[in-house]
């Protein structure tokens, strides 16, 4: 009953879908509002049907229905209740519809919060929006169906099916529940409940600006009217997918095993594409809005983010690239790589359609090297480069020397260290400078004066981080560029602050709180400013200074590492878990000028009924704000337990990473925050239809 | 018959003892080196599992790369450099268990196509922006640049009227 209910509720999703977009293409034609009103009503009505979808599979994998093959594959009769609800994106056919739940959720928003608003621009969005649904739907519903169950045909073959097929039994229950495979154990982290949706509303939520772009492009309302709309739905999505890329790089540190968070792998950089693009998309957005600039370029980077997400997506679940982050190998690879195709080639031939047509004229041009608009477009230059340099790594090189030259390389971490670095040093650079140079034009005197406060407050920063960690002085310069672009965040806003506290007289508080609230997107961005600074500080210093070493130690012997030492206590081998999974545990001791400071149980997990990888290293760490000191059990000696091999790290400074990103999120809800003169302007602006004077 | 049997051992000590012999010298000729395993996860690192997933020699959890990482150490214990080693396992497995290539043509591609992809976007952006500064030039001083208030600002008053105007220009 469950499968047939998700099957008809996806396939009705799918329908609604298809009408939504061709009603809606209609409607603009024969200028119609009735018909665009159902088309609306259709695409809304697809959120509360994937709901009823996604709501059954919830409830087929809570209830164990293990006939369902999907339920079969990703849990077990010992899966605990937390991660049956992550099973529910922990394979290809349940993720694909959770990434198409999320993708009715964010076109149900938007058309009901812009629709007053945009009312130009919307037959085109739902259009659009809805074309793209469909296309994912299809993929759950003929490629990749989590709905199907299992049923034995009278020869005793298997077959998977959603209905009943003709003289087919299911199986016995208790077989299925006794053969069940269980989640990938890689999987079982307490991150997977929000790594994952974070990151599909980053790559989905890119669907809306890139909507609008595409009706501004369809319709001729090329103001900055998208740009304006889609700017909180452009925030969410890049924060969703900032914090999804930050907690995949903590799943790997606590899970993988090998130290670190960001190993370069193709899956991670697919992801990191579109983030990239759509970074320097916001800040160009800007410019836009400000100055009537770099219309073209605007569109190309929106564009040029949703290919990326299409594309990321197309690696990760085609098997184009191998990695533990990818789902196996299917056959959505083709229909995908043709979706990519297809609509990144419609989107540049409407681009370069409106671009000869003049259409996308910009007001002004740039006419200072150093004029905030200038560094602007210096940094969007620098982020292009940043993704041509990791797209040709991740897929441009191993592609091309497979093909032509007949060789399969790898290009690891080595390659990304050696090409990217001077590039993000670049980016710190003009964040440091940028925020503090005028529109139009500005001078190098003024820059200079105007750079003095940050400046010393960045070399107090890197005198303390010197103290904390010795380096050597061009790491110090290093660090004093990445902390010179926070102090300039954090000044502009201290120096706004004092400027209202002694013009108007305000209370420091007052003044502070004022100021944020006039200007939401300008200090919530510096706020994004200060985290990313934190953040550079501390991935620059676990990457150059992590220490490592491996020792076998007797019970009771000791190893020393970075001013700590651990002592090897003892062992349990062979604990069950309740989930079934048999842990061995090491006990150790940490110590630091003689005190004890931590006890740690650094493990290895086996699951016993998990097919492939079926063991896991888990580290423990002992983290202070100055570093973590991680410690993986490598082996050991297995009837005694008498010696066990320990590999061991300190990681300094990764913690600022945690705090970075805690802060970033904090910057961009302060950034998205609705201001509520500019809603009540909107809501009295409200555009009337384009289509009014028809059928109406 | 006896003496048979003596001369046979006898032969068979001679032979025993003189491999005896050798294998000591040989041994003497390549003394095995303890090797430590920080030692051997420096070089593991620079190599990729040959069969698994982007994953690098030190951290793979597998029974091939376990065995891999023995043959590391056997090397290097040989006397052979870090770099040999590599060189031994690019040989026998290609370019794809580096991170980047060893081949000096692959290397190449690798490493110089994305700076040349890089040169020509940061080229053509110049040679938009000179031509934007010509085409700026060339125009009306009514449409040139209109400095914004931040150009003449000093004081804390005037800042925080040019935060006022900058926000009056979002609206």
């Amino acid at each position: 009953m469950l499968a047939e209910l998700g099957f008809i509720a996806t396939f009705l999703a799918f329908l609604a879908a298809l009408y939504a977009a061709g009603v809606a293409f209609h409607s603009v034609r024969v200028r119609d509002d009735r018909l665009l009103l159902s088309a609306r009503n259709a695409a809304l009505a697809t959120f509360p049907l994937l709901g009823v979808s996604l709501g059954t599979l919830l409830i087929a994998l809570l209830t164990q229905q293990y006939q369902i093959a999907y339920v079969w594959n990703v849990t077990d009769p010992n899966t605990p209740t937390f991660f049956r609800v992550t099973a529910l994106w922990g394979a290809q056919a349940g993720s694909l519809l959770f990434w198409s739940g999320i993708m009715s959720a964010f076109a149900f928003g938007t058309i009901v919060l812009n629709w007053h608003g945009q009312r130009r621009l919307m037959p085109y969005v739902i259009v659009y929006t809805m074309l793209t649904l469909a296309f994912f739907l299809s993929l759950s519903l003929f490629f990749e169906n989590p709905f199907e169950r299992y049923w034995i045909m009278p020869d005793n073959n298997v077959v998977k099916s959603v209905f009943a097929v003709g003289g087919a039994v299911p199986p016995a229950s208790a077989r299925l529940a006794e053969t069940a495979n269980g989640l990938n154990p890689l999987l079982r982290h307490f991150g997977m409940i929000v790594h994952p949706p974070l990151l599909y509303m980053g790559f989905v939520g890119f669907i809306i600006p890139f909507a609008f772009a595409m009706a501004a492009l369809a319709s001729g309302d090329l103001s900055t009217n998208w740009i304006r709309a889609t700017r909180r739905w452009t925030l969410l999505a890049w924060v969703s997918l900032s914090l999804g890329l930050v907690l995949g790089g903590r799943w790997a540190y606590d899970v993988l095993g090998w130290g670190g968070w960001w190993g370069w792998d193709p899956v991670e950089n697919a992801a990191f594409l579109p983030w990239l693009v759509g970074t320097a998309f916001l800040h160009s957005a800007m410019i836009q809005e400000k100055r009537g600039m770099l219309k073209v370029w605007n569109m190309f980077l929106m564009l040029g983010t949703f290919s990326a997400v299409i594309f990321g997506t197309f690696a990760t679940r085609s098997g184009l690239v191998d990695s533990v982050h990818s789902f196996a190998r299917s056959d959505i690879g083709f229909p995908l790589f043709a979706f990519w195709f297809g609509i990144t080639a419609v989107s540049i031939g409407m681009l370069l359609w409106r671009w000869r047509r003049g259409d996308l004229r910009d007001e002004r041009r740039l006419n200072s090297w150093l004029s905030r608009e200038s560094l602007f477009v210096l940094n969007n230059i620098v982020f292009v480069m940043l993704f041509i340099a990791i797209f040709w790594g991740s897929f441009g090189a191993p592609i091309f020397s497979e093909l032509f030259m007949g060789t399969t390389i790898t290009l690891g971490k080595d390659y990304f260290l050696q090409v990217t670095p001077p590039l993000f040093l670049v980016l710190f650079i003009l964040m440091g400078v940028a925020p503090l140079s005028a529109w139009s034009v500005t001078s190098l005197r003024r820059l200079g004066k105007a750079l003095i406060v940050p400046a010393s407050l960045a070399a107090l920063i890197v005198a303390l981080l010197a103290l904390l960690q010795p380096a050597e002085p061009p790491v110090l310069l290093i660090y004093g560029i990445i902390a010179l672009s926070g102090t300039v965040a954090l000044w502009e806003t201290v120096r706004g602050a004092m400027a209202r506290h002694k013009s108007l007289g305000e209370s420091w508080y007052r003044a502070f709180t004022a100021l944020i609230a006039r200007n939401r997107q300008r200090y919530g961005g510096y706020l994004v400013h200060l985290s990313v600074a934190i953040l550079g500080i501390g991935a620059l210093g676990s990457e150059l200074y992590q220490q490592e070493t491996q020792r076998t130690l007797a019970v009771g012997e000791s190893l020393e590492l970075g001013g700590y030492v651990m002592r090897y206590d003892g062992f349990l081998g062979g604990q069950i878990a309740e989930d079934g999974r048999i842990m061995d545990i090491a006990q150790v001791t940490v110590l630091r000028d003689g005190r004890e400071v931590a006890r740690l149980r650094p493990r290895r997990d086996f699951y016993p009924n998990a097919e492939g990888m079926n063991s896991m290293t888990i580290p423990a760490a002992h983290s202070t704000l100055e570093n973590d000191f991680y410690v993986l059990l490598v082996d050991w000696e297995t009837i005694s337990a008498r010696s066990a091999t320990f590999k061991v790290f300190i990681n300094p400074l990764i913690n600022l990473i945690w705090w970075g990103t805690l802060l970033l999120v904090i910057g961009t809800i302060v950034a998205m925050y609705p201001d509520e003169r500019i809603a009540l302007v909107t809501a009295k602006t409200a555009q009337p239809s384009q289509l009014a004077g028809a059928k109406a | 018959m006896k003496s048979l049997l003596r001369i046979a051992l006898g032969l068979v000590v001679i032979v025993t003892a003189l491999s005896a012999v050798q294998l000591s010298v040989h041994a003497q000729d390549n003394p095995r080196r303890p090797v430590t395993d920080d030692e051997v996860n420096a070089v593991s690192k620079k190599l990729y599992c040959p069969v698994c997933e982007n994953i690098t020699l030190d951290t793979c959890g597998t029974l091939a790369c376990a065995q891999w990482r023995e043959e590391v150490r056997i090397l290097l214990s040989e006397g052979k450099t870090p770099e040999q080693v590599i060189e031994n396992f690019v040989a026998r497995f290609g370019d794809r268990v580096v991170g980047t290539p060893v081949d000096p043509t692959l290397r190449a591609l690798s490493l110089v196509t994305p700076w040349l992809l890089s040169t020509l976007v940061l080229l053509s952006a110049a040679a938009i922006f000179i031509r934007w500064r010509k085409e700026s030039a060339a125009a009306p001083k009514a449409s040139a640049a209109q400095p914004s208030v931040q150009v003449t600002t000093h004081t804390l008053e005037e800042y925080r009227a040019r935060i006022e105007a900058d926000l009056a220009a979002r609206r």
